[in-house]
């Protein structure tokens, strides 16, 4: 077949313009401040990348990988939490004909679209109350809620043959050990993609944490690297971008290894 | 007959305690999740409810019934805090969703020519924190780092400022077609390869050419998908926060300058909770209202039996 060459040109075009911003960014990190301030897109030259880097990892005392851990807490086990319950709740929508069916799924999808900007102020009233603000949990309970991969956990249980859990009941089984053998192997590659879904979804989330944390040591990386500033309070760019360099380093080796599980789902994530 | 209508009760007393039973084991399942959906989802909501109804000053509160919105049909500042998302909905979602779907139509045409690597690229932005999208993009359009700065220094205007408050709402629409148009493109051509080929390949046979088909054929199944895209992204239009948060530390931005930052502008910098609380409510409802359409179909979908929402 001939190559499209016209196709290709402006396929090249757009990836340039999707491609740039990371490029520069990671050129900035090779660059101190008066480097980036020579606007030159190429890599700084002496190169400052080492330097960098070391300030990253000083600074504060190690601030930066309390802020990784942080965000990989609030994602790893706010996703992990997030979809085993949500998994639970789509088996009961499945496999259950029960009173209020319609009734809660209805709700669970009016809500699965409700503004976070809604709920995160009465959120923090609340927090506010439980003497909860800049505690862990307070970032961690409400990522634990993840309305909309209900929605798509039950779809995912439709997807099982009904025969399958028929199968199991005739040889007796009950309905945990359904849930556990039968159900859950075949939902394996679904509950990847949901986590995956989750973990991004939390280790993006910069309204939440902007609202209930204030101490920086209990700050994940995305509001983190936004308070860097030097001892007069001034931002530091190049510190800013090291950081954002890294802060998107673990979501793209995610995304590059995992490829095949990242199937976008329609929702709102902001 | 006596018996018949014996046996009658009987079956429907037992296929009611069959139905109570399964309820009991499905709440059992369902138990976690609704912990937490009431008290981080409902009750939340229902207390923003409650606070919007109420006046404040300082700790101190009080019930002043429906003055808050009152209030807030009469605040210029918040009206003015829609420019941004009207603008993003009248000229970013559709320019977003044409170039979407002729980039879909180009990912099938590239099938043999590296399309899944362009399609790997063109989501990447999507994978990204909104918070380092808006650092990285504010810092390339920033007059003192932007490679922009020394060509327009060439082109003789050394003068003009690329980082004002004017030009912001273009960068505004660079950034969000930057961040989400490989994503919207994923998902229409998700949809666009679920298409029967016999289609296609009959006006292929009829010599149409591929964009006569991609247009006149293919186009109609995109109809669902396009109305559903754009309802989302009308609800992130309305919710726009991070990026312009993020280039407000560049340009000096006003309080109101999306209706999520006069929110949180509101509650945080000037302690008016209520308000906040009330201006939120309305913010959902809108977004309730926007997703009518997709619950609607969800909830059909769900009844007949069809498994998923989108591909």
């Amino acid at each position: 077949m001939r190559k499209p060459i016209v196709t290709t040109l402006i396929m090249l075009i757009f990836a340039a313009y999707f491609i740039f911003p990371f490029y520069w960014l990671t050129i900035g990190t090779t660059k101190n401040v008066s480097q980036l301030f020579q606007k030159s897109l190429l890599p700084g030259v002496p190169n400052n990348f080492l330097e960098n880097v070391r300030a990253i990892f000083t600074y504060q005392n190690g601030l930066f990988f309390q802020w990784l851990a942080n965000s990989f807490l609030y994602a790893g086990l706010g996703a992990l939490v997030a979809i085993i319950i949500a998994c639970m709740a789509g088996y009961a929508f499945r496999r259950y004909d029960f009173f209020g069916k319609k009734l809660l799924f209805m709700l669970i999808l009016g809500f699965a679209m409700v503004p976070v900007f809604a709920t995160t102020l009465p959120l923090f009233m609340l927090f506010r109350d439980l003497k909860l603000i800049n505690t862990r949990l307070a970032v961690l309970l409400p990522s634990f809620v993840h309305v909309f991969s209900v929605y798509l956990m039950i779809s995912y249980w439709n997807q099982v043959p009904e025969e399958i859990f028929n199968a199991a009941q005739i040889d007796g089984a009950n309905d945990l050990l359904i849930f556990f053998r039968i159900g859950l192997p075949n939902l394996i590659p679904g509950c990847i993609t949901l986590f995956l879904l989750v973990f991004v979804g939390i280790w993006n989330n910069f309204f939440l944490p902007l609202v209930v944390i204030n101490s920086r040591a209990r700050m994940p990386l995305v509001l983190g690297i936004t308070t860097i500033t030097d001892p007069q309070g001034f931002p530091v760019y190049n510190l800013t971008l090291t950081s954002s360099f890294f802060t998107i380093l673990p979501l793209l080796i995610l995304f590059i290894l995992l490829q095949k599980h990242f199937k976008p789902q329609l929702y709102t994530g902001r | 007959m006596m018996d018949e209508m014996m046996m009658d009760k009987m079956m429907t007393k037992r296929r009611m305690s069959k139905k109570t039973l399964a309820s009991i084991k499905a709440y059992l399942f369902l138990a976690p999740f609704l912990l937490l959906f009431i008290t981080m989802v409902v009750y939340p909501i229902a207390l923003g409810a409650k606070l919007s109804l109420y006046g404040q000053r300082g700790a101190r509160m009080w019930y002043i019934g429906l003055q808050n919105f009152a209030t807030i049909f009469q605040d210029p500042k918040f009206w003015e805090s829609f420019r941004i998302p009207f603008f993003l909905l009248t000229v970013q979602v559709p320019l977003m969703l044409f170039s979407a779907m002729i980039i879909a139509f180009l990912y099938e045409k590239m099938e043999k020519h590296g399309g899944g690597l362009y399609r790997f690229i063109y989501y990447l932005p999507h994978t990204i924190p909104g918070i380092v999208t808006g650092i990285v993009w504010s810092y390339i359009f920033s007059d003192s780092m932007s490679p922009f700065r020394p060509v327009l220094d060439l082109l003789g205007f050394s003068g003009t400022k690329i980082l004002t408050r004017p030009n912001l709402q273009f960068i505004l629409l660079l950034i969000t077609l930057w961040a989400f148009t490989g994503y919207t493109a994923f998902v229409i051509y998700s949809s666009l390869i679920a298409i029967p080929k016999a289609f296609s390949e009959q006006a292929q046979l009829d010599g149409a050419t591929f964009w006569q088909i991609a247009f006149k054929i293919k186009m109609p199944f995109l109809r669902d998908v396009c109305i559903t895209l754009f309802i989302f992204n009308a609800i992130g239009a309305i919710q726009v926060f991070n990026e312009p948060w993020m280039l407000g530390k560049l340009v000096v931005l006003p309080s109101n300058y999306t209706p999520a930052m006069y929110i949180y502008n509101s509650a945080f910098a000037q302690g008016r909770f209520t308000y906040a609380a009330a201006m939120g409510l309305i913010l959902a409802l809108l977004t309730f209202i926007f997703s009518l359409y997709i619950l609607r179909n969800a909830t059909k979908q769900m009844l007949t039996g069809e498994s998923q929402l989108l591909p």
